[in-house]
Parts: C-alpha cells; sequence; structure tokens
C-alpha cells in the first residue's frame, strides 16, 4: 500500500491542474469536504456514490438499488458492475472495490478505490506503477547526464576534462555577494528607507541587547556596537560591515565551503542572538 | 367504422356457451365486473371471464352498461400481441360475460414486488410492448384514456397486453368533444389536468412517461392527492411552463396561475437511467402536448436501438416465484383484499359457473 500511495502522490501532483480532465482515472482524486467529518463505515459507499465522483459509475448495480429503493441485499442477485467496502480501517482509510458480479459466488475484480482522509483516488495497476516508476527514474538520469554533459570540456591538445567554471563562478558570486547584494539593493532603495531601516534597526538593538561571546572574532563586534548606538550614519555602519566579511572568510578556510553559503553577516547576528 | 356489437348468431348461441367455460378460479372484482379463472372445455386453454354487473335499475334500462360496451365495441376489432385478445362474449339470462386471454399478473403488481430488481433490459421489453400495442391502438384511431400500471397484464410468458378498454374512445374528428375526466389522477397529462376538452394522443403517452418512471422508481412518480395538488407535483418535478414552452396554455378552460418552480433535471431523478432513457422520459413528459412525442416517434428513438437489447420475454421477473401457479396463489391473496363474497357462499367449494 505505501507503495501504491506514493506513486499515486506523484501522479496527484503531476497533473493536479488537469484533475478535471476524464482522461487518466489515475491521476485525478475526488473529495467533498462536507462529506468527510463524518465517514464511517456504514456511510463510505453513499459517499463515494456522490453524483460528482468521477470514480462512480452510475449506471452500477448499486444504483439501480438505491433509485428502486430496494434493499442492498439485492446486489448479490444481480449481475454486472457494482461497488463493495472491501477493506475499512476507520477513521482514515477505506477501500472500496468496483466489481464485475457474474453470478451470487462469482465475481471479477475491476479496480480498487482507496479513500484517505476522505480523499478518493484510484490504486494504480502494477503496469502503471511500474512505467511511472521507470519513467521517473529514467527522467531523473536523463537529467543528470545533461547536467554532466554540461561541465565536461573537449580541446585536441588537452583531451577531456572537466569544468565547473560556471558553479565557481556562481560561488565566488554567493561569496562576493556580501558585498553585491548589499549595494543593489541600497542602490534601490530611498534614504528615507535606509534611515528608517536603521532607526528600527536601532531600536531592535536597544531592546536586545546583542551578546558576543565568540571566541575567534571576540574583538570585533565592539566597535559594531558603538557604532550602532549613534545609528545615524548609516553608510559608515555599513562599509564597516563589509570589511568584517572577507576577514571572516579568510580567518576561518577550514569552513569555507560552508561560509560561502552563509547569509549576510546582518542575518548571522541576529540568529545568534536568540 | 366500428361494426356491430354482437351478430344476432352469437346470442342464440350464447346459452350453449356459458357452459363451454369452467370457473377454476375468483380472479378479482371491479366496479363493473367480476373476474374470474376459467377452463374453456372445448379448446382446454385457460381463459379469463368477466362477467359484467347489472347496473342499477336506471342504467339497466338502457340496456347494458356503457364501458362494457365501450370494450365489447372496440375490441372486437383489435388483435395485437400486446392488446388483450376478447376470445368470446356472449349473454344468458341479463347478463353479458366477456372471454379474454387469461393473464397472471399486472404491472403494478410487478413494480411493488420488491424481490424483483428492475434492470434496464427489462423496463427497455416492458417499455417496447407498451408502446407497440399503443402505437397500435393510435393507429386505429382510439385512445386508451386509461392507462396505468395495473391495467397492463403479464402472463407467465412475459407478454405484456393493454386491456381496460372501459375508457377508451375513438379519436380523429377534428370538432370532437371530450371530457377530461379521464385516466387516473397520477398518470394523467396536464393538459386534462387544466380541463382540455379537445386532446389527442398526448394523454396515453404521459401515461406511458409516468409508467416508465415509476419502473425506475419503483413507487409512483407524480402521486398528487387533488388535482391541484397532481399539476403542482408535475410542476415541481419538470418545472413550471411558460406561454413560451407550452403556448396557448393560459387559455384552458381550468388554467391557473402556479408558481414557478424550476424543475428538477430528470437524470437527477433517475439517477441509475441510461441517458437514452432519459431522453426518452423527456419526450413522453414534455409538458406541452404537441410537442409530446407519439407512439412511432418514441419508438424510432436511439434507446431502442442502443445496447442493452430488451430481455427476451420468457425471462422477464414474475412476482414471487417463476411458476404461474405459485404466482397465481400470490395474485390471488392480493386481489382477495378486494373480493366480497356472499356470506353463505364457501369459497372451497368448485362449482359450474352460471352465467
Amino acid at each position: 500500500m505505501p507503495l501504491v500511495r506514493s506513486t499515486m502522490a506523484a501522479n496527484n501532483n503531476g497533473s493536479q491542474a488537469a484533475s478535471t480532465s476524464k482522461e487518466n482515472p489515475l491521476s485525478i482524486s475526488w473529495h467533498d469536504s462536507a462529506w468527510i467529518p463524518m465517514l464511517s463505515p456504514a456511510n463510505v459507499l453513499d459517499y463515494f456514490s456522490e453524483r460528482t465522483n468521477p470514480f462512480y459509475d452510475k449506471s452500477c448495480n448499486n444504483e439501480i438499488i438505491k433509485m428502486q429503493r430496494l434493499s442492498p441485499e439485492q446486489l448479490n442477485n444481480m449481475t454486472g458492475v457494482e461497488y463493495i467496502l472491501l477493506h475499512a480501517q476507520e477513521p482514515i482509510l477505506y477501500v472500496v472495490r468496483k466489481q464485475h458480479r457474474h453470478s451470487q459466488q462469482q465475481v471479477t475484480p475491476l479496480a480498487d478505490y482507496y479513500i484517505i482522509a476522505g480523499v478518493v483516488y484510484q490504486a494504480p495497476d502494477l503496469y502503471s506503477v511500474l512505467n511511472s516508476r521507470l519513467l521517473t527514474s529514467l527522467h531523473n538520469i536523463q537529467s543528470a547526464f545533461d547536467e554532466a554533459l554540461s561541465y565536461s570540456r573537449y580541446h585536441p591538445s588537452n583531451g577531456y576534462w572537466w569544468e565547473f567554471k560556471d558553479k565557481e563562478d556562481k560561488k565566488r558570486e554567493d561569496k562576493s555577494n556580501s558585498q553585491g547584494s548589499k549595494k543593489k539593493p541600497e542602490e534601490m532603495s530611498s534614504a528615507f528607507q535606509r534611515q528608517r531601516v536603521d532607526m528600527l534597526l536601532g531600536e531592535l538593538a536597544d531592546k536586545f541587547p546583542p551578546k558576543f561571546a565568540q571566541p575567534k572574532r571576540g574583538d570585533q563586534p565592539v566597535p559594531v556596537e558603538e557604532d550602532r548606538k549613534p545609528g545615524e550614519q548609516a553608510a559608515q555602519v555599513k562599509e564597516e560591515k563589509s570589511e568584517d566579511t572577507p576577514n571572516q572568510n579568510h580567518s576561518s578556510s577550514g569552513s569555507r565551503s560552508n561560509q560561502s553559503m552563509q547569509p549576510p553577516e546582518k542575518r548571522m547576528k541576529l540568529s545568534k542572538q536568540s | 367504422m366500428m361494426g356491430h356489437i354482437l351478430c344476432s348468431g352469437k346470442i342464440k348461441m350464447a346459452a350453449d356457451r356459458s357452459k363451454r367455460y369452467q370457473k377454476i378460479d375468483f380472479l378479482g372484482e371491479g366496479q363493473f365486473a367480476t373476474v374470474y379463472k376459467a377452463k374453456d372445455t372445448k379448446t382446454g386453454q385457460i381463459v379469463a371471464v368477466k362477467k359484467i354487473k347489472l347496473g342499477q335499475r336506471a342504467e339497466a334500462k338502457d340496456g347494458i352498461n356503457r364501458t362494457a360496451l365501450r370494450e365489447i365495441k372496440l375490441l372486437q376489432e383489435l388483435s395485437h400481441t400486446n392488446i388483450i385478445g376478447l376470445y368470446d362474449v356472449f349473454g344468458h339470462k341479463s347478463n353479458i360475460s366477456l372471454v379474454f386471454d387469461f393473464m397472471d399478473t399486472d404491472m403494478e403488481v410487478v413494480t411493488k414486488d420488491t424481490s424483483i430488481v428492475m434492470t434496464g433490459p427489462h423496463i427497455k421489453a416492458y417499455a417496447i410492448m407498451t408502446l407497440e400495442g399503443l402505437e397500435y391502438l393510435h393507429n386505429n384511431w382510439i385512445l386508451h384514456r386509461d392507462l396505468k400500471p395495473n391495467n397492463l397484464l403479464v402472463n407467465s410468458q412475459g407478454i405484456l397486453k393493454i386491456t381496460d378498454f372501459g375508457l377508451a374512445k375513438t379519436f380523429g374528428s377534428p370538432n370532437r368533444v371530450y371530457t377530461h375526466q379521464v385516466v387516473t389522477r397520477w398518470y394523467r397529462a396536464p393538459e386534462l389536468l387544466y380541463g382540455a376538452r379537445i386532446y389527442g394522443t398526448g394523454v396515453d403517452m404521459w401515461a406511458v412517461g409516468c409508467i416508465l418512471a415509476e419502473l425506475l422508481l419503483r413507487v409512483p412518480f407524480l402521486p398528487g392527492d387533488s388535482d391541484i395538488d397532481q399539476l403542482s407535483k408535475i410542476f415541481q418535478a419538470l418545472g413550471t411552463p411558460s406561454e413560451d414552452t407550452w403556448p396557448g396554455m393560459k387559455s384552458l378552460p381550468d388554467y391557473i396561475e402556479y408558481k414557478q418552480f424550476p424543475g428538477t433535471p430528470l437524470k437527477d431523478i433517475f439517477t441509475a437511467a441510461a441517458d437514452d432513457l432519459i431522453s426518452l422520459l423527456g419526450k413522453l413528459l414534455c409538458l406541452n402536448p404537441s410537442q409530446r412525442y407519439n407512439c412511432s416517434q418514441a419508438l424510432q428513438m436511439p434507446y431502442f436501438s442502443n445496447k442493452p437489447g430488451p430481455t427476451p420475454n420468457p425471462q422477464l421477473p414474475l412476482p414471487s416465484g417463476t411458476s404461474a401457479e405459485i404466482l397465481m396463489e400470490d395474485h390471488k391473496v392480493k386481489v382477495g383484499v378486494k373480493r366480497k363474497l356472499p356470506a353463505d357462499s364457501d369459497p372451497t367449494l368448485k362449482k359450474k359457473l352460471v352465467f
């Protein structure tokens, strides 16, 4: 069951937009939120036979019995398509089976439907599961190859080699981001905004005075705090910070790759406050 | 158009023939007649003998009962698989008796038997037989005017026959005025309820629509408890008509304004019915009689050529067991409610009928 379920979820995500199309019952789901709180083994078939449920075939024997107000036991005397409650695991899971009845004893299953937390899905057949799984894996392998191919380089004199230049460039950009990204927003913001943000930051810093317990960079925060308390000359603060960042990077070269991904200094400090 | 009711020769021979039919069983009693199951001693065939009651003295003065007269007059000239066969008419003393096909049950009993599941092919078979019988009547310019489930008899071979021509009448004369007090209310078409005096085959078609609906639902589709209520039930189900959908409606004698009901789509009422059956019902239960389909049009609809085909007659369900004998016992009990026997008669004693 879990295997099946995950496949369905994948299918579902894949075509949520097309949930109204009747083409592939495996890629759709149905639910009626009004019913969900009161689902029970006694009424789950009634829920399933709601008019809007795309999985329910209205020409089935169940509907004939219902329309003619006959007792449900009559189903066993009929031949044709019928639905039964196959399994109930209250309150979360119900399995409904669609089957073709040939006689009182003989039935052929046609499809299973499972209702998890009120949402109805059709259980896929083995073919669809394997098909879907193989397709997904092949797609991922294909993407990996495509990605890898984009890093291979060739030169007649050197032969083949890998070049992850793009990535390295990106990493460098990330590192220099602390400078670049800070400057870019500044260009876009107005003087008023800048002052306003600095004021807010100042207030915040007063309310929650930063604690400095960094063994390595113990003396650095002090000037920052001093700078902040005046708080009016924002440009100075920022200059100092931009100086800080490369320093840190150099000081802790062991964790270089980590740091390249770290957020800018300002946020790092805030997180350390808490 | 119709011939003589009875030729004089028949009457002379009647006395001999009254002994020909041997009573087997009491079947039921209606307003104007008592029906017995009898055996034709000449052919060995089982028949139903309907003995017309002598009416009130005032009525009797005019001769025999009018409904019986209609029945004799019309049925003598009709012959169709799905119309009840009238084999013989004879008089004895002052009574008149009619000899019919013996039929095991009727559609009312079938619909009310909850051990029967009415499947699509069953309904199609009944619909075809009803419409073919009615088409034959309409082609011969006869309106039945009292179609309802218990006037559709079914025998043990699964053949359906239309019976009870007590209200039937010829139609087709352009200026002929008829009474609108016909057809049992639940099966009465809206134009009759609005008091129309000039009408046509539409009144029978409407009744067929109601009967089909009843086969699907297993309860009467529009059980009004008064004429006013009947119309409001019709409009609640099918939507109130307007002068656009039914031109001339407002000039009918008994027209009254009804609240505007939007109506329910037929496929929401008959949830398990296939789309082709829904469209047939839509044409039969059309409020405007001039747009209602007639039998021939109805029989041409895709429903009757689409799969699944109708159930072969012998496989049609019979109430409470397939054997006709068991069925007869059952039927007897059911009609027994209505039966009125003289206090001194012994029901166990089988006697020869004196007609």
